[in-house]
């Protein structure tokens, strides 16, 4: 395959994403980066549109702005890893993001779960954003220059992030009775499905080896829990469990009720007309 | 967001602060636009607390990169002046103003000078 006819249908839009040469790339560390950028981009996607549920229904308006802000940002994060793998692959973003079955998608079990309680949202969310800044920890450094830098910038927009989630994990933490009741069942069931974030990928020896991860998922996963259960238990909240992440936490041979129904929502235009232009 | 037509809801202690009588859930918002400038007042948002205030500041006023600084104030700490003998004085203040001072003919006659010194 040729670089010409690598590049994506459409012209490439985001101007955040540095322009390089795939075909220097080893093929097998290609895939592997490839496959990494797929479970990255869909996690950003699926929280993305799980959070946007909450526009207009959030507990008071300037929170309802601030999160559907919070989402549109995840989705910002997907478009730029849905942009950086099609630059790899050759396939087109949008078909990507919005044209594969539900089995196909590559996110972690974490965010299966359907939209419940605020408790439940900052739970999850919190969870989440922490375990992503782990992993995007290990790849500050990343051999592959273009990711690195797209890692930074992403980066910097969590730290904003990270803040208000910890401040609403703080608040409902602290409220003794219904809002800290409803945030410590929300972890009794995410707490240990947040490893998923870390399941092990097939070619994440080969991304260890070039020097892209700093270091295996099972070890980033580490690193997560002790840093989150610091600030869990200085809440007296429910600590992370001890254990690997799960070797099936990306896996959606058999998709979950609630994203199936996720999925129909956010690929409902898209179905509309396959091959509508935008 | 209130509404910002009346400022001067219960004004009350010595100092002119806005004090008990403001909604103590209300921050004002000042923005600066880029480095050099002014603060300005942008608005304002309700919250619970000063962290969240400026969180919320952030999302109302420099989600899309419209500020490079932002500050929240509690609307209860601000204090009002709104006296009309203080700031509105009944009698004629004309000779406080520049434009009692006529500089129409003074510039004309300074303008053809020049012409005619250029020539």
């Amino acid at each position: 395959m040729s670089a010409e006819a690598r590049l994506p249908t459409r012209h490439l839009i985001q101007p955040d994403l540095p322009a390089f040469d795939a075909d220097t790339l080893d093929p097998a560390l290609r895939a592997a980066l490839a496959d990494l950028l797929l479970t990255m981009a869909d996690d950003e996607f699926v929280i993305g549109f799980r959070d946007s549920e909450w526009t207009g229904v959030a507990p008071m308006l300037e929170e309802d702005v601030a999160f559907s802000s919070l989402a549109q940002d995840e989705i910002g994060h997907a478009r730029l890893l849905y942009e950086m793998r099609s630059a790899l692959t050759g396939e087109d973003p949008d078909r990507l993001a919005f044209h594969r079955q539900p089995n196909e998608y590559r996110h972690a079990r974490l965010l299966d779960q359907p939209k419940q309680g605020w408790g439940f949202t900052i739970a999850r969310r919190w969870l989440y954003d922490t375990a992503d800044a782990a992993r995007l920890a290990g790849l500050a450094t990343a051999s592959f220059e273009p990711l690195a830098q797209v890692v930074a910038k992403i980066r910097r927009e969590e730290r904003y992030h990270l803040m208000h989630l910890d401040a609403w994990l703080e608040r409902l933490g602290t409220r003794h009775g219904q809002p800290r009741g409803k945030l410590l069942s929300a972890l009794k069931t995410l707490n240990a499905l947040a490893l998923s974030v870390f399941a092990p990928l097939p070619g994440e020896q080969q991304l260890v080896d070039a020097g892209v991860l700093a270091a295996p998922m099972s070890e980033l996963a580490n690193r997560w829990r002790s840093e989150a259960n610091a600030r869990l238990c200085a809440l007296s909240l429910r600590p992370i469990p001890a254990g690997l992440p799960p070797a099936d936490g990306r896996d959606h041979s058999q998709p979950d009720e609630s994203f199936v129904w996720l999925w129909n929502e956010f690929t409902s235009v898209a179905r509309l007309e396959e091959d509508a232009e935008w | 967001m209130t509404d910002e037509q009346r400022p001067s809801e219960g004004r009350r202690d010595d100092a002119g602060r806005l004090g008990a009588g403001a909604d103590p859930g209300v921050w004002e918002v000042f923005r600066q636009e880029k480095d050099g400038d002014a603060m300005r007042h942008a608005g304002n948002v309700r919250a619970p607390d000063r962290e969240l205030a400026l969180h919320y500041a952030r999302e109302f006023y420099s989600r899309r990169n419209e500020s490079v600084r932002l500050w929240v104030v509690p609307r209860t700490e601000i204090s009002d002046l709104s006296d009309p003998d203080l700031l509105q004085p009944p009698l004629d203040r004309s000779f406080k103003k520049p434009g009692g001072y006529v500089m129409r003919d003074k510039l004309e006659l300074a303008k053809r000078r020049a012409q005619e010194t250029a020539e």
